[in-house]
């Protein structure tokens, strides 16, 4: 039971961090990504390169990852830069595809559809981590640093540079704001910060394959940001936790066949997105700490 | 030979594309909603039809009219109890993307808990590939898909430039506030924009149940493939959406002479990255993607 309920907490940790790394380019700056499991899938296979291959820690292969991802989110940057709204919905789409068939084709580095087993678990400063509480402790940490770096952005002149062009980009242009660079170094860190979640994940589960980075885990994450509130620093934290916890507590359900769960679990969220959308567009958590976020 | 079969079947593909992504511009062009949930009509059509035709063994065209009349009942419902409630508020793009997507996700769902997460396909004499020239095979439903397109496509057409509501569809995406001015109302006209472009996935989904077959999670594949075809030909151009279904049809079956089949989906979506970054407002649309 112990055991279960941490395994919980820590993918409740890494769902978060994806959320917030999310609602930084999706809530804060208006850039309406689906493919953030790309950049989450990345992170997990780079880390689980550096660290099998390469033999690094997990400081290192995390360090990795985040650099690998970093430059793939440049292919997002520069749709970002030059068109509007659907436009970019669709080319994030195009490229989260394009990842589900290089995750499950590049055999050599993914392992194909069987994925990576045996993914040697973390190792940090000389310490290896065994025990799920090690890994609770180390993903609530990144959690941590990952919302106050989100926080501390968000405060900074950067962070009102980017609510700026959310609201108005001709606007925050003609008042100097240099577009381009405040856009790129967002998607860019927002990426780079979703491939920790990735080296998480797959130093603690020591498994992955590409059913964890498809167009569905994409969706799901951007259900957590909206269900729990879009430019809101616990909002996506919300979201992350009734979305893990959902499944959870429908198994608690008597009479439910086991083979409907999921399915009755993607009702429910695509539920709460239809009804948040038309009752309560801020999402769960968006009204009391910004009512005007949504505007 | 192999690169005319290729053709052939991209053709029929694009056919269906096409179909689809012909309804989706339709609606986005008159009424600027961003109908994500146009591949959840498509599931439903195709499912209803399946479930008639190879479950109940009913005849055909109950088969088709129920499809239609579900599809269309579909489109008016999102329209009305959907779009409409949260365009009164605020009519950003955001929300309302999301809230279709919720809508497809639900649908999708449902259809796997009704009608079963497996496979499920429609099989007639028609779906028999015959040679038609040597080492060339075609069923003749390849030669049924493209005719239904030209059809469907010519009647559209005709119905957009020698009709009152056609007229006032094409003017409805011009500029909305002339259509009040003349003293439509821009709800119906809106509306018929929703029933018409649902209607429009039947075809497409019929196809499709005798062709590649069906699985709950189809309309969302054929949505996500329409929107690429719609963004390529231009948003808002009727012409270059259906185009742009052909192509993407074509260069699908067309990558698998060079390249591996599990590759072909990533193709299109090459073409469409590169069709946003160099040309956003796809063959024949306004330049007014970029900002």
């Amino acid at each position: 039971m112990e055991t279960y309920i941490i395994n919980l907490l820590v993918l409740i940790s890494i769902n978060a961090i994806l959320a917030v790394t999310l609602n930084f380019i999706l809530g804060y700056a208006g850039i309406f990504s689906i493919a953030h499991a790309l950049f989450f899938g990345v992170g997990a296979y780079a880390a689980t390169f550096a660290a099998m291959k390469l033999g690094l820690d997990f400081t290192g292969a995390t360090a990795f990852g985040m650099l690998l991802a970093a430059l793939i989110s440049l292919a997002l940057a520069l749709p970002a830069l030059r068109v509007r709204g659907e436009y970019f919905v669709a080319a994030s789409l195009g490229l989260q595809m394009l990842a589900i068939t290089v995750f499950t084709e590049w055999k050599s580095v993914t392992g194909g559809i069987g994925g990576l087993t045996n993914i040697p678990p973390a190792r940090i400063f000389g310490f290896t981590l065994t025990q799920p509480e090690h890994y609770l402790v180390l993903s609530l940490a990144c959690l941590l640093a990952i919302i106050l770096i989100i926080r501390a952005l968000v405060r900074s002149s950067f962070g009102r540079s980017l609510k700026a062009l959310r609201d108005d980009e001709a606007a925050a242009s003609a008042f100097g704001k240099n577009v381009s660079v405040i856009k790129t170094s967002a998607v860019v860190l927002s990426s780079a910060l979703a491939a920790v979640a990735g080296s998480l994940y797959a130093s603690y589960l020591s498994f992955i394959n590409v059913e964890s980075f498809v167009l569905e885990t994409s969706i799901q994450l951007m259900a957590m940001v909206i269900i729990g509130g879009t430019a809101t620093l616990f909002g996506p934290v919300v979201g992350a936790v009734l979305i893990i916890l959902l499944p959870a507590g429908l198994s608690y359900i008597p009479h439910l066949p086991a083979t409907e769960i999921g399915s009755i679990q993607q009702i429910i969220y695509g539920l709460a997105m239809v009804l948040l959308m038309i009752f309560r567009p801020g999402g769960l958590w968006g009204f009391q700490e910004n009512p005007k976020a949504h505007a | 030979m192999l690169f005319l079969q290729l053709v052939i079947n991209g053709l029929q593909l694009g056919a269906i594309y096409a179909l689809t992504a012909v309804g989706f511009s339709l609606i986005f062009g008159a009424t600027k909603v961003f109908h994500v949930a146009h591949g959840a009509a498509f599931t439903i059509a195709a499912y209803l039809f399946w479930w008639i035709f190879t479950v109940l063994h009913i005849a055909w065209p109950v088969a088709v009219l129920a499809a239609v009349v579900a599809s269309v009942v579909f489109g008016l419902a999102m329209e009305r109890f959907i779009y409409r409630p949260i365009q009164r508020h605020e009519g950003a793009f955001f929300t309302v993307f999301i809230a279709a997507f919720g809508v497809q996700i639900i649908i999708q769902n449902l259809t796997g808990s009704v009608f079963g997460r497996g496979f499920a396909s429609v099989t007639t004499s028609l779906s028999h590939s015959v040679e038609v020239l040597p080492g060339l095979f075609v069923a003749p439903i390849a030669w049924i898909s493209l005719l239904i397109a030209l059809v469907v496509f010519t009647a559209l057409s005709l119905y957009l430039s020698r009709t009152h509501t056609g007229m006032a569809m094409r003017a409805l995406s011009e500029n909305p506030d002339l259509i009040r001015v003349f003293g439509l109302d821009p709800g119906r006209v809106a509306q018929c924009a929703f029933g018409i472009g649902s209607a429009m996935v039947v075809p497409g989904a019929i196809l499709t149940s005798m062709t590649a077959g069906l699985n709950p999670a189809i309309g969302a594949h054929v949505m996500l493939i329409s929107l690429a075809a719609t963004i390529v030909g231009g948003i808002g151009s009727l012409r270059g959406a259906a185009c742009g279904g052909f192509l993407l049809g074509l260069a699908e079956n067309l990558a698998l002479w060079r390249l591996d089949p599990q590759w072909s989906e990533a193709v299109t979506f090459v073409v469409l990255f590169l069709f946003i970054i160099f040309r956003p407002s796809g063959f024949f649309g306004r330049p007014q993607a970029a900002k």
